[in-house]
């Protein structure tokens, strides 16, 4: 039980998904893990001045420092606009629910 | 007379003493019947059966508080084995509680995805990778295809797609073998 921290780190694609389980000390932020991940390496797409970072679903910068059992997730950018979906679906007469600021 | 009662609770006594031994000693951690009935429920953690989740409907069933027959993603399988277990009749699943579909996992459609979170929320096992604003995806091999992210989607960008028999996902079939009478 030598201060080490199990961590994962995701990257997922629609096609793939990559989790990969890691043992870190303790201390090590998000960035330091990614870095261990390897996942850099494999995926020339992954850009960390572009895709954000977050630790369960909430965003998080590469300094954070992380707790034992974290999840590291490097996210992709949406690509659809939030803004444009939403005028879409309400020209189209479908109700918006919950999310969408009027109730259903 | 008097010999004999001291006999008798001289022998309570030790034979006491021994049971309240062996209970500290050989204390059972949990309850080995839920650990069992666990093992044979999908952990799917859908919640159709009525409870929140897996550990807990069979909890309920140990307990005798619910039927074997409320666990639409383990089908009439995972009733046959229950049964088994428990030494109970089989009966069919129960239709309240919803059918027996064929395995899936859910899928984002990307093009419509609007990173909300809301099925992020809903995910009872983490298997949604994704934060405000950024794309979420599905990691296939964790999702148990319980449909919960489903409805919350505010633009219905989820669909879930049946997994296809392949040598990776293919199971062995619970052998059920009907009973016939032998002349």
């Amino acid at each position: 039980m030598a201060e080490t921290i199990d961590v994962e780190v995701v990257y997922a694609t629609p096609e793939r998904q990559e989790v990969i389980g890691l043992s870190l000390p303790e201390g090590s932020t998000a960035g330091q893990a990614i870095e261990a991940s390897g996942l850099l390496a494999k995926h020339s797409e992954i850009d960390l001045a572009k895709n954000k970072l977050g630790i369960y679903a909430k965003l998080a910068k590469a300094d954070t420092a992380l707790r034992d059992r974290d999840r590291v997730e490097i996210y992709r950018p949406l690509i659809a606009d939030p803004k444009e979906v939403r005028k879409q679906r309400a020209a189209e007469g479908k109700a918006m629910k919950k999310g969408s600021g009027e109730g259903e | 007379m008097l010999e004999a009662i001291l006999v008798m609770a001289f022998g309570a006594l030790v034979l006491g003493a021994a049971l309240g031994y062996a209970a500290v000693r050989f204390r059972v951690e949990g309850d080995p019947l839920v650990e069992k009935i666990d093992a044979i429920l999908p952990q799917t953690q859908c919640g159709q059966c009525g409870f929140p989740g897996c550990k807990p409907y069979a909890q309920a069933i140990a307990k005798g508080e619910a039927d074997i027959n409320c666990c639409p993603p383990g089908g009439e399988e995972g009733i046959h084995k229950l049964a088994d277990l428990l030494g109970r009749e089989f009966k069919s699943l129960s239709a309240e509680h919803g059918v027996e579909k064929p395995k899936a996992v859910a899928v984002i459609d990307e093009q419509v995805c609007i990173g909300c979170t809301l099925c992020i929320q809903a995910c009872p096992v983490d298997a949604i990778v994704g934060a405000a604003k950024q794309m979420h995806t599905v990691v296939s091999a964790q999702c148990t295809g319980c449909e919960l992210c489903v409805a919350p989607c505010p633009v219905d960008c989820i669909h879930m797609e049946p997994i296809e028999e392949t040598v990776d996902t293919w199971k062995w079939k619970y052998p059920v073998v009907p009973i016939r009478q032998v002349a």
